[in-house]
């Protein structure tokens, strides 16, 4: 029973990719690389994860693998339940009106016809658009487009939710009308959510647990202020630092991610 | 084995209605994207036909194709083969990117990958009809009308699907490995198309050296059946059951083409998103 209780539970996960050389080719001199490293964690049921790092740390490649998009190359993963990563923009079509693009990406998205003429109301009335409902969306602002996209995406309903940078697009009003859904997800239907974010002061307000990833590795996870105060330190002292500083530091955190090639095989 | 082809039959039958969407939005912005839309689904391929008609037919002067005793000129002829090729070319030419086509979506979401293929063939299908109107036409002005056997041509029509899909399922996977697959299928579809009885009735004559292992060559190309087909249903009325060697022959082939197909998909559904 106890076991029933995580909704995501994660060990020793690593995820690799391999780099090209500089000439662009794959043949010679071909390195590994650690996106993720080793990162194991729980997550409860109904919790609220803020997940945090500097850009490049894995946080996205962390969103795939939890979203189940991507495989991981060592470790476990157990995840209890339907997983699903919110992709505002993804599946719209420029040719087509905003009207029917509530079709095409529900249809992408899996939903049944019905579910389709059910939510389309109110995709219509949480996006906002007007009469731009009836433009093709080539002609869409980027915010515009967000707000559809955003909006259609609401319709689905696993138990749990991976947003990834989702609400950094467009304007305040309309981030803060999506965080209240969020909100209502969170406190009334009680899904597990993640939330990756370069806003702190927006995942201090959502968050419950925080999730700190740096260089591929978990460097913190706890109690989402105390997570947020360490890691908004350390983005200070990033920031302090001068620029040869800042790069032999950035450097020496790429060559720890590196696996070098084995070489046994020329001799 | 039977787990990859279970997993993607599953996935192919649970996931209708987002195949039909896929397949008819696309095809919606297709039209938009031209002024004239639909015109161009029928004009295009007219087009075509009228060429290989006037070159071969007029210029050329081929003449009337005879076959078990049935003469059949050029112009009815040609027009029946080469709507069935323009269902099976652009499948297998467009099915190559169907996966690459959509890495932004199946990098963004989690997506039932193995549909791809099927939207493809469900797209062309619709082109495939506004073709069958064109030559329908043509055989009413030629003078050929219905009958009871022309139904067989929805079998054969399920038979290019089937043939396109397993295809599809095939290369879309490799061109993800390599997007050399879709140039090389590009540039070897032309080749097919000589060796498929499109333009001629791939019948080698007896002074030709090794005529009868050619044409025995020829029929292996299960282009052949579906294309010998159709036309055999329209002018011969005849019917797949007067010659189950070759019925049998296609479908193992095809089921064979199916299950590797699977099998590369179900192994790769993952590691799409490390290829791109």
């Amino acid at each position: 029973m106890a076991e029933k209780q995580y909704a995501v539970e994660v060990e020793n996960i690593s995820k690799i990719y391999t780099l090209r050389n500089k000439n662009n080719q794959y043949k010679t001199g071909k390195k590994e690389f650690y996106a993720l490293k080793n990162v194991s964690f729980k997550i409860e049921r109904g919790d609220v994860v803020g997940i945090l790092g500097t850009n490049g740390s894995g946080k996205s490649t962390l969103s795939l693998l939890l979203a189940g998009i991507s495989d991981i190359n060592s470790g476990t993963m157990k995840i209890n339940g339907e997983q699903t990563l919110v992709a505002i923009n993804t599946g719209l079509n420029p040719q087509l009106t905003g009207l029917e693009n509530i079709n095409v990406k529900g249809a992408l998205m899996g939903l049944r016809k019905k579910r389709i003429q059910e939510i389309t109301d109110a995709v219509i009335d949480f996006a906002e658009l007007g009469d731009f409902l009836y433009q093709p969306v080539k002609k869409y602002s980027s915010g515009m487009k967000s707000r559809l996209g955003f909006s259609i995406s609401l319709a689905l309903n696993p138990d749990i939710f991976i947003v990834d940078e989702a609400l950094s697009v467009g304007d305040k009003g309309f981030a803060k009308k999506c965080l209240k859904r969020m909100e209502k997800l969170r406190d009334e239907e009680g899904k597990t959510i993640f939330f990756i974010s370069h806003s702190l002061p927006q995942v201090r307000e959502f968050c419950k647990t925080g999730l700190w990833i740096e260089g591929g590795e978990l460097v913190e996870m706890g109690e989402i202020n105390k997570v947020c105060d360490d890691y908004a330190e350390y983005v200070e002292f990033m920031d302090s630092m001068t620029k040869k500083q800042k790069k032999k530091f950035l450097d020496e955190k790429f060559e720890k991610r590196l696996i070098e090639p084995k070489k046994k095989r020329f001799f | 084995m039977f787990k990859s082809v279970s997993y993607v039959i599953k996935e192919n039958f649970t996931n209708l209605y987002r195949i039909y969407s896929i397949a008819k939005y696309e095809l919606l912005a297709d039209m938009r994207d031209s002024k004239l839309g639909i015109f161009w689904n029928f004009a295009s391929p007219a087009i075509q036909v009228f060429t290989y008609w006037l070159v071969f037919g007029i210029a050329w002067g081929r003449n009337a194709v005879e076959y078990r005793g049935i003469t059949v000129s050029y112009l009815p002829w040609l027009v029946v083969g080469f709507a069935c090729w323009w269902y099976i070319r652009p499948c297998i030419t467009d099915g190559c990117s169907a996966v690459f086509s959509k890495t932004n979506v199946i990098t963004k979401m989690k997506f039932p990958v193995s549909v791809l293929p099927a939207t493809i063939c469900l797209k062309e299908l619709f082109n495939h009809f506004t073709m069958l109107i064109i030559t329908f036409v043509t055989l009413f002005l030629c003078g050929y009308y219905p009958n009871v056997y022309w139904l067989w041509i929805i079998y054969y029509m399920f038979c290019a699907f089937m043939l396109g899909e397993s295809i599809t399922l095939v290369l879309s996977v490799l061109t993800m490995l390599w997007r050399d697959v879709r140039k090389f299928i590009a540039s070897i579809m032309r080749m097919l198309m000589y060796f498929s009885p499109i333009l001629w009735n791939c019948h080698f004559k007896s002074h030709v050296p090794f005529h009868s292992i050619l044409n025995k060559l020829v029929k292996a190309n299960p282009v052949y059946y579906v294309i010998q087909g159709y036309r055999e249903a329209i002018f011969y009325q005849r019917t797949p059951l007067n010659h189950p060697a070759i019925t049998l022959y296609f479908w193992c082939l095809v089921g064979g083409i199916f299950v590797i197909g699977c099998i590369l998909m179900y192994k790769f559904k993952k590691k799409f998103i490390d290829m791109i």
